[in-house]
């Protein structure tokens, strides 16, 4: 059996990380959310999988070129005309039966091979969630889908679709019958199904993640890096203390007076220290260098950061290539975001900093803040907004 | 009848001991386990062989050569890409008539290799406790019907052993052995072609040892050495206690003060002692230098590697060419007497065993007075300094210092 | 420089000797052919590539063979020039790679003898050479007709008179012999054999070889058995995948924000402030009084960058030399480094000017990508680029990795002659660091870049301009426009334009000017007015805060601003971008450019 893994979405509420990365590919424990995909339809055994691109593919084929894994064949989706569009443009790959899922949710492999081995025409992953109205939420008849409904507005049921399901090769013909005037989501289809009297089973999925908001990237992170084994690669140096499960990746130096306390991720090619105390459940990508008396914990830290002497980093993201000088602080509270015209209260959160931003020394940002991509900021200033992307705070 | 063994395979779950060599060719009691089944298929009556290799083939090849010492015939075959049983064996098909075939990492007894000898076609089977790690086997009448991939909940507790004799109609259903779930081609799928046309007899074992990862190979060193003979040879002095079954080999000197208990085995042109203590069922390897003030224990010490000053070293697996500085020791015990997990590529793994020292890779060094803890894996190449702490796995070439 | 393999053994020889010709496919693809014997002699050649043989032919029997992949050198692309060629009684096949200098007055005495030749290849003359010398021993008749030879060869032969071995010969092109179990191999380069065997015997120049299925024999050119030593080879040849992109130069370019990287990996240090080499580079650059930088074709150009880096940071003269020009010129001066840059280690024309230096007496450091190469294995010591394989003809990721080695060189060099101190360094080191954002900024303006490119695809002829390190840029930029493209394209120093090249100048002739905000600035703004006055439109790559720009030039491409002199790295991506995307409007063959071969190997 195929698998089809949709991976052209952007993912706008993503932003700012979503500027230079497609959703799929954005870092969960130094991992992009898409190989967690494909590892577990591998695991479930699977290994023919097409993959549909679109949003800045490039990053995705240039970071899956050696994954030989499994046989991936890539198939272009060039205007993002919904996943029902998306998952048509796989259509002469696949002959039989297939497997659709997106690449931007963590799954695990048992619920696919539940999915693979059931033997109903149509079947779907169900899952409970405690905030169903982000999602698809799925009414249910005798553990039939009787209806979908998108992102309702009201908490109805408790039940989301996954978006994962199992296919025949005739659903084609319903997404074509649908016509190509519109953006059509998979749901949709799965909708105009089951009013054309379809049974789709449901089967519960074990354990699914998504990733909606910036700030979900510090829990997604938390949860997965527990997987983590204690793997230390590099150089150490003498006098540094290593509690739990720490990995720490080949060519990076940890010099001495660091104190490390597990979970912790730090990628390849780092240099971390001296004296640079690290708290649970930190990522720190690779290239990165944090200098002395940086204080981080539970913070989600990309490739080709640098972090200044004694800056304190707790609960936030550093984005890709950012430069922060030294004496930096996040801080921490419960804020109320807004983001897409709704009010989001958080708790425990510092700050999001997206790629490629220039952090000058001693600077505050208030907790909850967003600050965008290639921002730049000058020594000195107390940031209590987010900044928008390209932005130069003087 | 020839006997082909396979001997391609990496074996990546002895990581790191199979960074530096494939898995057939890793010592217990110091002959390689490859070297177990040639000896024991000499014993069973074979002297045409032909080994199946690929990865650091040189490492068989060297070693093995073309079989004269012991007076039989090895021929070799590059097997080129890891594509799965079925194609190591079909890649022979041209130096084959009747013939044996053994997985070379599995150690397989005399006795029943001569009974799979005498019955052809066939199918070694053993009885387990823990047979979901293996594939399962459906019998009727002694006959084969199916063999199964491994399973959670299997059925019954009949592995399919790893040991087959075929004639060469196998290589018509190999030609039609399609790829597996896991992008192999597996003998175990031509079998199941043929045994629905023709007649495949099922032949228990009584013997039957596999070794997955490396702490098993303390237990495959413990069964071995128990069958040893006692045989000195070395130059051994006056004031050395030696009891029970423990081989010394040539040129080895056991200075004053040695304890050695049985069942112990020490290779050639070792430097055993003053003042050391060996307890059972250690092998020690060529060229090694065991000294004064140290206890070795329940291990296995590949070639040239030295234990030579105020070290213990317990449960463990020491590769070749390593260096223990002086006072380095390893835990093989955890302070609350509970089992010890230990990471193999980055996946924990529950060893079950209440004592586990290290397993550590080739070419690893250790600084004085430092400590290796419990269930350590630590790769080749390695630099742990002066008084530094090591646990958990370390991955080869890197330093703590 | 053609592809060569022999196969000697049990497995079918057609497919061991297509999948060996399709690993060797770099080093020459215009034709390629095989040779069977099973129950007979069977040849298949066939035009194009390897694929298109793989397709012709159909199941052959038989397990010993020989193939090749041509690189035309006299004779036009035709299936009658490609290998293997027949002797007259159509027994004896032959495969080779080199140049018969001599060829002509052989061909004539041949035609004189009432041979008929088939081809207009230098190569076919030594198939009916061996097939007159031939008295019931292949080996003795190669080894006659090779007295009558001169010039260059790998040659490979099999007669179907004698089914159970082929004959080997090397003359200055390489021939490897790969020792199998029940089998063994001949070819001209290790990867072709590295999937079924690592242990490999290197002929030496004059050596014969007679290879069985399972026994080698090695003959001096005295035509005595020697003994020769097996080498392990323990490279880990992966293959290569475009895995999604469309050619392996568009993957390779988006390659270099990690390639970057890879250069410093192990070498810089930003906490410690360090620059660190292995020993024997340490040893080797202490102490040097002067440079000698040589290399060929796109490593000439990274010379040039080179040495405007070491002058720049230290005041050591630099002089860079074309290897080929080298022994004519070159300073032998025993005091002086020679870096050789060579990304396969295996340019034969490098490599010639190497051993030179070292005859010498100079020290010699080799800039390459290949770890194991024939250069690593001559120099006192080397430095590898660590970009992993660059498998698109035109050089791209190993360029701008070439250029960051030399930069560290520098760099390390101006720490020895304390021209710069602990700070500088590691302002410099951060600029390092940045480098990978820069370039990953740039690869982000691809759609601008093809926009452009369109501008650019009907030309005449396209002229590169800048000034102090953007001069070899230029001349890079240009190189790489018209080595994929086919379009005529030239690079000059910004003021070199009006001593000359200005005669060619028109409306079709668009000129692209390398602009930096330092004191070349003005200068450049005045040429690119002199230009336009001339007629050609004016693409202008310039900084990303240059407001100034746009009065002047027709169309702009930004470059994020960084230190200086690491700007080339960036504004190299965009003209390599800039290349491939004309080369794809003008759908040209980017992977396999017409005519031109990876890794030369021929003088």
């Amino acid at each position: 059996m195929k698998a089809v893994i949709l991976a052209a979405g952007e993912g706008k509420r993503l932003r700012p990380y979503t500027e230079t990365l497609p959703k799929v590919m954005l870092p969960v424990v130094n991992k992009p959310i898409l190989e967690y995909v494909l590892d577990a339809v591998i695991k479930s055994g699977i290994n023919e999988i097409i993959v549909v691109v679109g949003y800045k593919k490039e990053v995705i084929l240039e970071y899956f070129k050696d994954y030989n894994k499994a046989n991936i064949t890539y198939v272009t989706q060039d205007k993002q005309l919904g996943t029902a569009h998306a998952l048509l443009q796989a259509k002469k790959h696949l002959k039989d039966s297939f497997i659709v899922l997106s690449g931007d949710n963590i799954i695990d492999s048992n619920s696919i091979s539940k999915l693979i081995e059931d033997k109903s025409k149509y079947s779907i992953l169900i899952k409970r969630h405690s905030q169903p109205s982000k999602y698809g939420v799925v009414f249910l008849e005798k553990n039939m889908i009787k209806e979908i409904v998108e992102k309702p507005k009201e908490e109805l049921g408790n039940f989301i679709s996954t978006g994962i399901y199992k296919l025949p090769k005739s659903v084609f013909k319903t997404i074509e019958d649908l016509g190509s005037d519109g953006i059509y989501a998979l749901s949709t289809v799965i909708q105009s199904l089951v009013n054309q009297g379809e049974e789709i089973n449901t089967i519960i999925a074990e354990s699914w993640m998504d990733i909606v908001y910036p700030w979900d990237l510090i829990k997604v992170n938390e949860t997965m890096i527990h997987e983590l084994p204690s793997s230390i690669g590099g150089v150490v140096e003498k006098g540094v203390t290593i509690k739990g499960d720490v990995f720490v990746g080949k060519d990076t130096k940890i010099y001495s007076g660091c104190y490390i306390v597990g979970p912790v991720f730090i990628g390849e090619g780092c240099e971390i220290g001296p004296n640079v105390c690290i708290f649970p459940s930190t990522t720190i990508g690779d290239n990165s260098v944090i200098q002395p008396f940086g204080h981080i914990q539970n913070a989600v830290i990309m490739n080709e950061v640098h972090v200044g002497s004694q800056s304190f980093l707790k609960n936030s993201i550093v984005g890709r290539s950012t430069i922060i000088k030294d004496h930096f602080s996040s801080i921490n509270g419960s804020p109320t975001v807004e983001i897409e015209g709704e009010f989001k209260k958080l708790k425990n959160m510092g700050t999001m900093i997206g790629d490629d931003c220039n952090i000058g020394s001693s600077v505050v940002i208030d907790s909850g803040k967003i600050i965008g991509k290639n921002c730049k900021i000058n020594s000195l200033k107390k940031i209590m907004d987010n900044i928008p992307s390209n932005t130069k705070v003087m | 009848m020839k006997c082909v063994i396979l001997a391609a395979g990496e074996g990546k779950r002895m990581h790191p001991l199979t960074y530096t060599r494939p898995k057939v060719m890793i010592p217990i009691a110091n002959k390689p386990i490859l070297e177990w089944n040639l000896l024991n298929a000499i014993n069973a009556g074979i002297k045409d062989f032909i080994f199946v290799v690929a990865y650091k083939s040189e490492m068989v090849r060297n070693y093995f050569q073309n079989g004269k010492k012991w007076n039989i015939n090895i021929e070799y075959i590059n097997q080129g890409q890891a594509l799965g049983t079925a194609h190591a064996i079909g890649i022979v098909e041209k130096f084959v008539d009747d013939f044996i075939v053994l997985c070379g990492d599995t150690i397989f007894g005399k006795k029943d290799i001569k009974n799979i000898s005498n019955k052809n076609p066939s199918v070694g089977l053993f009885k387990i406790e823990n047979a979901n790690e293996y594939g399962i086997v459906k019998t009727s009448n002694s006959k084969i019907v199916k063999i199964y991939e491994k399973m959670d909940k299997p059925f019954s507790n009949v592995i399919n052993a790893g040991i087959y004799h075929f004639d060469k109609k196998i290589f018509d259903y190999i030609k039609k052995t399609k790829r597996s779930l896991r992008g192999e081609y597996e003998i175990t799928d031509s079998i199941n072609m043929m045994a629905k046309e023709k007649e495949i007899k099922g032949i228990f074992l009584d013997e039957w040892r596999d070794v997955v990862y490396p702490w098993h190979l303390l237990d495959a060193n413990e069964q071995i050495l128990d069958k040893n003979n006692k045989k000195i040879i070395g130059n051994i002095e006056k004031n050395t206690t030696i009891k029970g079954k423990v081989s010394i080999g040539e040129d080895t000197i056991v200075m004053n003060g040695s304890y050695i208990e049985g069942p112990v085995i020490i290779g050639k042109n070792c430097k055993i002692g003053p003042n050391c203590y060996i307890r059972p069922f250690t092998s020690i390897g060529n060229g090694c230098h065991i000294g004064n003030a140290c206890e070795v224990k329940n291990s296995i010490v590949l070639d040239n590697s030295n234990i030579p000053h105020h070290n213990y070293v317990g449960d463990s697996v020491i590769g070749g060419n390593c260096n223990l500085g002086s006072g380095c020791k390893i835990a093989n015990l955890r302070l609350d007497k509970k089992n010890i997990t230990a990471f193999i590529n980055g996946v924990k793994i529950e060893t079950k065993r209440r004592k586990l020292g290290a397993i550590i890779g080739d070419n690893t060094q250790t600084g004085i007075n430092s400590v290796i803890n419990t269930g350590s894996v630590i790769g080749n190449n390695v630099f742990i300094g002066p008084n530094a702490s090591a646990f958990g796995y370390i991955k080869p070439d890197s330093k703590i210092l | 420089m053609c592809g060569i393999i022999g196969y000697n053994g049990f497995r079918n020889a057609d497919k061991v000797l297509i999948d060996g010709l399709k690993r060797l496919e770099y080093r020459g693809y215009d034709s390629a052919g095989i040779g069977v014997i099973g129950k007979n002699l069977k040849i298949y050649k066939e035009i194009g590539e390897i694929s298109k043989l793989e397709k012709y032919i159909p199941k052959l029997d038989g397990d010993i063979g020989i193939g090749h992949t041509r690189w035309a050198t006299h004779g036009g692309v035709s299936k009658e020039n490609a290998h293997p060629h027949l002797s007259g009684n159509n027994k004896i096949a032959i495969i080779h790679n080199g140049i018969i200098e001599n060829f002509q007055k052989l061909r004539e005495e041949l035609k004189k003898q009432g041979v008929k030749l088939r081809s207009q290849t230098d190569t076919e003359v030594i198939a009916h050479l061996i097939e007159k010398n031939y008295k019931g021993n292949l080996y003795d008749a190669v080894f006659s007709a090779l007295k009558k030879i001169k010039g260059s060869y790998a040659l490979v032969v099999i007669s179907s008179d004698e089914p159970d071995k082929i004959i080997g010969a090397r003359k200055e092109s390489p021939l490897v012999i790969g020792v199998g179990d029940n089998e063994n191999f001949l070819a001209s380069d290790i990867p072709a054999l590295l999937k079924y065997t690592n242990r490999v015997i290197f002929l030496n120049d004059g050596e014969m070889c007679i290879i069985k299925k399972n026994k080698v024999k090695v003959f001096n050119e005295k035509n005595k058995e020697i003994k020769k030593e097996e080498k392990l080879i323990k490279w880990d040849f992966k293959d290569a995948e475009k895995s999604g992109f469309s050619h392996f130069m568009l993957k390779e370019i988006y390659d270099q924000p990690e390639t970057v990287h890879k250069v410093f990996l192990g070498r810089v240090s930003e906490i410690d402030r360090t620059i660190t080499f292995p020993e024997k580079v340490e040893n080797i650059i202490q102490d040097v009084k002067s440079i000698n930088i040589v290399a060929c074709g796109t490593s000439f150009y990274s010379g040039l960058v080179g040495k405007y880096f070491i002058e720049k940071l230290t005041e050591l003269p630099v002089n860079v030399e074309l290897s080929s020009e080298y022994r004519y010129f070159g300073t032998k001066n025993k005091d002086s480094l020679v870096i050789c840059i060579t990304q396969s280690g295996e340019t034969a024309d490098t490599l010639a000017a190497l051993k030179e230096a070292k005859i010498s007496g100079c020290k010699t450091l080799v800039i390459t990508n290949v770890i194991g190469s024939t250069a690593t294995r001559i120099s006192d010591a080397y430095i590898l680029t660590q970009s992993g394989p660059e498998i698109g003809v035109a050089a791209t990721k190993t360029f701008t990795s070439q250029i960051l080695v030399l930069f560290l060189i520098s760099l390390k060099l101006a720490i020895l002659e304390k021209k710069i101190g602990a700070d500088e360094l590691y302002e410099y080191i951060l600029h390092l660091k940045e480098l990978s954002k820069k370039v990953r900024q740039v690869l982000d303006k691809n759609e601008e870049i093809s926009n452009i490119a369109k501008k650019l695809k009907d030309s005449n002829s396209v002229f590169f301009i800048g000034r102090g390190i953007n001069f070899p840029i230029s001349l890079e930029g240009a190189l790489k426009l018209k080595e994929i493209s086919y379009l005529h394209a030239e690079g000059f120093a910004a003021g070199e334009l009006k001593h000359g090249p200005f005669a060619l100048l028109t409306k079709t002739s668009p000129v692209v000017a390398i602009v930096t905000n330092n004191s070349t600035y003005d200068k450049m703004i005045a040429n690119i007015g002199e230009v336009k006055a001339r007629g050609p439109k004016v693409i202008a790559i310039a900084e990303e805060n240059d407001t100034e720009i746009e009065k002047h030039a027709d169309f702009v491409l930004r470059y994020p601003s960084n230190s200086n002199m690491l700007s080339c790295v960036s504004i190299s991506v965009i003209l390599q971008l800039l290349a491939y995307h004309v080369a794809n409007f003008r759908n040209c063959s980017i992977d396999k450019p017409r005519n031109l071969a990876k890794s030369v190997t021929v003088e």
